[in-house]
């Protein structure tokens, strides 16, 4: 039986969690600062794309929430080829990414009137414009990411389920799906344009 | 009072070329082996899965603690210091060197003949192939001689490089899929590659790591490992210009010294940490650090510099179908007679480069959300990119050195190794040929393909590094034998990749294992 895209999308969405998330939260971590959940769910209306649908923004969402709660600020990274020297990740940006929702939230009633979630999408775009553009034209990683739009798109954007639905085919990266098939066009997705 | 630890053999050093050695000792021999390593253990199987998590989600170490603070040096070489060595990170890429490699002074009138030849090496290559479980294909024999096939099935081609075939078969030039230490069968009691994408850390098994092999003779009561033991001296005996102890502690009790006695002293310590033990070890009777009479320690120190490049294609492929796979062709690293001296590899790889998820267009215009997806989609539909790569032969000289730094000490005091890597005169005369010959080559493969070339890079890293040891008949001008012994010490062996003579144009670890495995034959008679 042919799955919906719909069906897709939510499989492949809680894939992104699993995927994503750590085992366990590393010992000893503080707790981040609490990424403010309406303010968060109202730049993913803003940066990610709306043929996911209210679901697919919302399991994006989450599944960025995750993430977030288990990054390890200075962590060890691997070590450059042939570099004798050990490298970490930055300091831990959820503080900095919890200011910036609050700071939209105010900038928002400054221009518009209203919070940040309660303004229309395009209201949001005017307000994060300035920040996404001093951010690009690449991602980065996420958990480089100066500002929380940024970070919560990248996540979304590296995601094996973001790279199947450019190519509207199923290819499963990183997902440990065996050789078998290896040699084979990748499946269309259901209803996806080729 | 030092601890005593006494057996046959002592092999310093926990990597890829140890493991080959301990494996080789204790089916052939009834020896003792004791293997000594600085590091400690790190992620084991069973952690990878997690760890490999932790990789993709966060960028972390996958192997996390597999260095030890302070024991690290200056110049190229690796941070990684731990049971199982570099090659718990590699990729498991397998290449043979080629025949030419070892004769490129005979041939070509430049460098220098190896004491050895492909043939002699031949059947080491193989056995080594057959510990490890190597997945390969079959070459053109002109370009990819062996005597008996791959162990294994080579891993097979992605949709992506099976298209790129067919793209480099009407260019002409034979490709053929890379060979892998990394199952397409079950071999040893490990798992089948599962295609996971993260061969860093592979998460089945399927990819070799020497851990594997430590762990099997342990189990089998064959070996005494010692491991976050950092040795700090190889100490003649009395009178004699024989090895008699390694001498060293254990990282939790850094005063209480430990010493290892044995017949056989295996020096199995990598490109760097090998020399700098040797130097560091200088006595009256050698001043100038162990089996250096000659002063050859820490010379000829190589690897190979590479020239690289993305070609846009004019097709649409699917990154992410099988990332780690590439094609590989030394079609060049077997050239025939040449008028000026050149030699190297092409691999091929699928790649994102260029057609990646963007925030900005070109004209920078924020994109959000549908509009990101919709310029994404505009630039994989028809056009699709290649990563090429060319490894090519550097020519060792005496002045590519390992020295110890004064400068730079270990908590204990002692030196740590600095490396100056120097490419000579005739290589420097070399590489404006070498290079526009190289980026000709690339173009004429996109152009091939109807493509273009998106950029091109040189590069200066003496990648796949050794040699500091290197082997050969004269010891005037060589620190061991063809087997691997010093030629000032007969109970002192040094493998792998630091008795390396040149890195030609290939990966080097299925090299620096042979070797380990000849060396082993030799040690076993004694």
């Amino acid at each position: 039986m042919a799955e919906s895209r719909r069906t897709f999308l939510k499989q492949s969405a809680a894939t992104v969690a699993v995927v994503s998330l750590p085992s366990c939260a590393p010992a000893g971590a503080e707790s981040p600062d609490a990424l403010a959940p309406a303010t968060l769910r109202a730049v993913g209306e803003a940066v990610l794309p709306e043929e996911l649908g209210a679901d697919g923004r919302e399991r994006a969402v989450a599944a960025f929430e995750l993430w977030s709660e288990g990054l390890e600020p200075v962590a060890e990274m691997p070590h450059p080829y042939l570099v004798p020297v050990t490298v970490y990740t930055g300091p831990d940006p959820r503080p900095g990414w919890a200011a910036q929702l609050s700071g939209l939230d105010i900038e928002s009633g400054k221009r518009f009137g209203a919070s940040f979630a309660e303004v229309g999408v395009p209201e949001r775009r005017r307000i994060l414009e300035p920040h996404v553009r001093r951010a690009g034209p690449d991602f980065g990683r996420p958990g480089n990411a100066a500002h929380i739009a940024v970070a919560l798109a990248a996540h979304f954007f590296a995601s094996p389920i973001a790279t199947d639905l450019c190519y509207g085919r199923a290819i499963a990266k990183q997902q440990c799906r065996g050789l078998a098939g290896a040699g084979d066009e990748p499946a269309p997705l259901p209803g996806a344009a080729s | 009072m030092s601890q005593v630890i006494e057996s046959d053999v002592c092999i310093i050093g926990g990597g890829i070329s140890a493991a080959m050695v301990a494996e080789r000792l204790a089916e052939h021999t009834e020896a003792s082996i004791t293997v000594v390593e600085a590091g400690g253990r790190t992620a084991s199987l069973e952690e990878r899965t997690a760890t490999r998590a932790r990789m993709l989600a966060y960028g972390e170490n996958p192997y996390p603690n597999d260095h030890i603070p302070g024991q690290t040096g200056t110049g190229e070489m690796y941070q990684s210091m731990v049971l199982g060595g570099a090659a718990m990170h590699w990729g498991g890429a397998v290449p043979r060197y080629s025949p030419e490699d070892f004769r490129v002074r005979s041939l070509y009138g430049v460098g220098y003949d190896w004491p050895i030849t492909f043939d002699d090496l031949e059947p080491y290559y193989q056995e080594a192939e057959e510990r490890m479980g190597v997945a390969g294909e079959q070459g053109p024999p002109e370009y990819d001689p062996r005597s008996r096939p791959y162990p294994m099935p080579p891993l097979p081609l992605s949709w992506n490089l099976e298209r790129m075939r067919e793209w480099t078969d009407a260019a002409g030039i034979p490709f053929w899929t890379q060979p892998w230490a990394r199952n397409t069968e079950p071999w040893q009691g490990r798992n089948v590659c599962q295609r996971c994408d993260t061969c860093a850390v592979c998460p089945t098994g399927a990819k070799y790591t020497p851990d594997f092999a430590f762990d099997r003779l342990l189990a089998a009561a064959r070996i005494r490992l010692y491991d976050r033991t950092l040795i700090r001296s190889l100490n003649l005996a009395s009178g004699s210009d024989r090895i008699e102890t390694a001498a060293g502690f254990h990282q939790d009790a850094p005063d209480q010294p430990v010493e290892f006695r044995a017949r056989t002293f295996v020096l199995a310590a990598g490109h760097s940490w090998s020399s700098h033990l040797l130097l560091l070890s200088a006595n009256s009777r050698f001043p100038n650090g162990l089996a250096n009479s000659t002063d050859n320690v820490g010379r000829y120190m190589t690897g190979h510099w590479f020239a690289s490049g993305f070609i846009e294609l004019p097709m649409r492929l699917y990154p992410g179908i099988f990332p780690n796979n590439s094609l590989l062709s030394h079609r060049f690293a077997s050239p025939g007679p040449l008028d000026r001296y050149l030699r190297h590899d092409i691999r091929l790889w699928e790649s994102t480069v260029g057609r990646e998820a963007r925030l900005a267009a070109d004209d920078g215009r924020v994109l959000w959300g549908d509009e990101v997806m919709a310029d994404w989609r505009a630039r994989t539909r028809s056009t699709a990119t290649a990563r090429i790569r060319s490894y090519y032969d550097v020519i060792p000289t005496p002045e590519s050195r390992l020295t110890l730094d004064p400068g730079m000490r270990n908590a204990h005091g002692d030196p740590m190794p600095r490396i100056d890597y120097v490419a000579g005169q005739a290589t420097l005369d070399l590489e404006p040929h070498t290079h526009e010959t190289l980026l000709g080559r690339f173009d004429e493969l996109a152009r091939a393909a109807g493509g273009r070339m998106m950029s091109t890079r040189a590069s200066r890293l003496f990648e796949h590094p050794g040699g500091g040891c290197r082997m050969g008949d004269d010891p005037a001008t060589s620190v061991v034998d063809r087997w691997g012994r010093t030629h000032d010490h007969e109970n002192l062996f040094v493998v792998g990749a630091p008795t390396i003579v040149s890195s030609g144009c290939a990966n080097g670890t299925l090299t620096f294992c042979a070797l380990s495995l000849m060396a082993a034959e030799e040690i076993a008679k004694s």
